[in-house]
């Protein structure tokens, strides 16, 4: 989901669970978004100062599920060190699968270290090109 | 992409993540199992006992030098004193060790008994220090002054409380205290007979009740650490050496199963004998520091003819064995001895009897083999032959350990030609003496105290009573540098995560961490909450311990956590070692 509108972190993290709970994986979607609250205010879910990874591990899903959006500029404030977040990554994870969550964020942490990927996330023109970056940097 | 992890945090966190993939590398190539590190206590209470073993027969010779004013063995310097001296010198160390028993009963009164077996098998495993120090400083009297008991006794009581002490300073739990105090036991026979084999045996068969390797395994780290520590500070060697024995004959197992049936009958009458010599001295109503003294006059009396009473009979015992008495001798020898020990263990002598029925046997061997050699020549061409297999076959029924006594034999003597009527005149005599008595010399009293005392064996059935206090705990808001830190401080494999009241949520398996411990972007991001786990398995108080164990099928996990029912809160941890143990010890029963 590319130039996301949202004025605050529920904002933010509602639109994109609203598009992520589509997904046939995600068996109880208000739980899910529960989750995702409850542990963004539990602790900061922020891994670089415009780089938001919501994540719950709940039995709302019945595998890893990722959503992926980039907000509009200027973004939006996660928490007071964390005023601009432009990229959002959303992460729903099985409870059970503690192993494949650590997976699942450790990879995300290093697709966004990927030399280019970040600022060309931002810089994306279309949700193909954003795409593409996202996997070239998972590649890596 | 900037990171929101100051320059020195992430310093602090880079050289923490080092630290503890360091640690996860050592703890994968040389991991010490919580096995492994009781070993390591074993083995330190095996050093221990042998020193304090040393330390008591010092001292013990100390007394003797004393007392007689001669260097040499009991035996020999009671040959050498007068007659009054024989009279004065037993008498003045029953009435000395009677002196310190009754003054050190006052500085004991709040303790309880002293037995280092109770405290293994029905106790808690806390040897009561002042009261065993009492006991043994008395056992110096009574040893060094000639008294007809084993020195054999003191010496492991004192290597049992070295070792109790130990684990109390260590916080053990029940189980594991009662494993090392089996340790210090097991190290105190070893250091007394330079036997480390039967030293493992000695605890596993008669106190423990049992070969499991749970147990058996640090009874024979503890047993060869003291006989390594007596052999490199003493140049200790072989404790009897006797010529080679060997079997000449076939026909010869005939009278050895003869010898079997002798000393299984016998040996049940010697201890009767014992404990109503004890009723005898009691009913006398006399002071404790008369009576002992009565025990040591009497002693003297003998001694005055037959020197050979005093003492543990070890001298005596390598004179038989090597053929340097006449048999009419050692019939004299052996009736004074057996009233002398009666004597001397009726009063109340603190002491051991377990050497002194090594020379019952060797006695009761030999004249058994004089007698056959005067009817049938080739049946039993070396009567030295039988006085070492009637030594393990007495002990074997007095004792009711028949394999610790064929080991014992073995190690002592290191004589293996004769291991095979050894093993056979063993188990007859075994048999016999359970046929004609249901007591051995140890289960009488042990018997006594579970009897009075079965709470404390049922109360071990509880997952409660082996729960160790205080578990590694993290909040669940607890940061992933925050964990890896913990998991650095503290050695286990996964950390409790509880709520600020105590409440458990679930726990966090270092397993799951490891590979991600070089990412720093996790040390931020990842709380303990999203990786700990609900389902960890968990356990109540109230639970029994065959629960607890189904608990632990199918689970790599070391510990559970136990957990209250209805608050849902964190009491401890149960650890599989301590189970194992208890399991072990409630399957037991107090030596028959």
């Amino acid at each position: 989901m590319l130039d996301l509108a949202a004025n605050s972190r529920e904002t933010a993290i509602c639109t994109l669970h609203a598009a992520l709970a589509k997904s046939p994986a995600v068996k109880d979607a208000p739980q899910f978004l529960h989750g995702l609250l409850e542990r963004a205010m539990l602790a900061p879910v922020c891994i670089a100062a415009d780089v938001a990874l919501p994540h719950a591990r709940t039995d709302a899903v019945e595998r890893v599920v990722i959503g992926v959006a980039r907000v509009a500029a200027p973004g939006v404030g996660f928490d007071a060190e964390h005023p601009a977040v432009r990229l959002i990554f959303m992460v729903g994870t099985p409870k059970q699968q503690v192993e494949e969550y650590l997976l699942t964020v450790a990879a995300i942490t290093r697709t966004l270290k990927a030399p280019g990927v970040h600022d060309g996330l931002l810089a994306a023109k279309s949700e193909a090109e954003f795409t593409a970056l996202l996997a070239r940097g998972a590649k890596r | 992409m900037s990171t929101t992890v100051p320059a020195t945090t992430t310093e602090l966190l880079q050289r923490l993540q080092r630290l503890l993939r360091w640690r996860l590398w050592i703890r994968e190539k040389i991991q010490l199992t919580e096995w492994q590190v009781t070993l390591l206590w074993a083995a330190l209470a095996g050093f221990l006992g042998a020193m304090a073993s040393m330390i008591f027969s010092v001292l013990a010779e100390g007394v003797h030098e004393f007392m007689t004013g001669r260097t040499s063995g009991v035996v020999e310097s009671m040959r050498q004193l007068p007659w009054w001296g024989c009279l004065l010198v037993p008498t003045l160390g029953g009435a000395a060790a009677g002196l310190v028993l009754l003054y050190g009963s006052r500085l004991t009164r709040s303790e309880s008994s002293t037995d280092y077996m109770e405290a293994i098998v029905i106790g808690n495993g806390r040897v009561p220090v002042r009261a065993s120090l009492v006991k043994t400083t008395a056992a110096l009297f009574s040893i060094g002054s000639g008294g007809s008991i084993g020195r054999e006794g003191p010496m492991v009581q004192l290597s049992s409380v070295v070792a109790s002490l130990v684990g109390r300073w260590r916080n053990f739990t029940g189980p594991q205290l009662r494993l090392l105090v089996a340790c210090g036991a097991s190290a105190g026979i070893a250091s007394a007979y330079n036997a480390p084999i039967a030293g493992s045996f000695f605890v596993a068969e008669i106190i423990l009740g049992s070969i499991a390797m749970e147990s058996l395994g640090p009874l024979a780290v503890s047993a060869v650490v003291a006989t390594l520590t007596i052999r490199v500070l003493t140049a200790a060697q072989v404790l009897y050496k006797v010529p080679p024995f060997q079997l000449n004959s076939p026909w010869e197992m005939g009278p050895y199963v003869l010898l079997g049936l002798l000393a299984g009958g016998l040996a049940p009458v010697f201890l009767r004998s014992l404990k109503q010599s004890e009723e005898f001295f009691i009913s006398l109503r006399l002071p404790l520091v008369a009576r002992l003294a009565l025990g040591g006059l009497l002693v003297g009396v003998i001694a005055i003819n037959v020197p050979e009473v005093c003492g543990n009979g070890y001298t005596v015992v390598v004179d038989i064995l090597n053929g340097r008495l006449l048999w009419t001798v050692l019939l004299g020898i052996f009736a004074c001895k057996w009233l002398a020990t009666m004597s001397s263990f009726g009063s109340g002598a603190p002491g051991g009897v377990f050497t002194p029925s090594l020379f019952m046997g060797a006695s009761l061997g030999y004249l058994f083999g004089i007698g056959v050699h005067r009817i049938w020549p080739a049946a039993a061409v070396d009567p030295g032959a039988f006085a070492l297999v009637g030594m393990g076959a007495f002990l074997s029924a007095a004792s009711r350990a028949p394999v610790m006594a064929v080991i014992m034999l073995f190690e002592m003597t290191l004589s293996y030609d004769i291991i095979l009527p050894l093993m056979l005149c063993n188990v007859i005599a075994y048999y016999t003496a359970k046929g004609v008595a249901g007591e051995s010399l140890y289960s009488a009293s042990l018997r006594r105290k579970a009897a009075a005392e079965p709470a404390a064996t049922l109360a071990a059935a509880r997952v409660s009573d082996l729960m160790r206090a205080d578990p590694s705990t993290i909040p669940p808001d607890a940061h992933f540098a925050e964990i890896a830190s913990k998991f650095l401080s503290v050695r286990v494999n996964n950390l409790y995560v509880c709520e600020a009241d105590g409440k458990f949520l679930g726990a966090v398996s270092l397993h799951d961490i490891k590979p991600y411990l070089g990412q720093l972007d996790l040390a931020e991001l990842v709380i303990a909450r999203d990786i700990m786990r609900e389902d960890f398995p968990r356990i109540g108080p109230d639970q029994s311990l065959s629960e607890a164990l189904g608990r632990f099928l199918g689970l790599t996990a070391e510990r559970l956590p136990v957990v209250g029912p209805d608050t849902g809160r964190l009491m401890g941890s149960l650890a599989k070692g301590d189970l194992l143990l208890a399991l072990v010890e409630k399957r037991r029963k107090p030596a028959a």
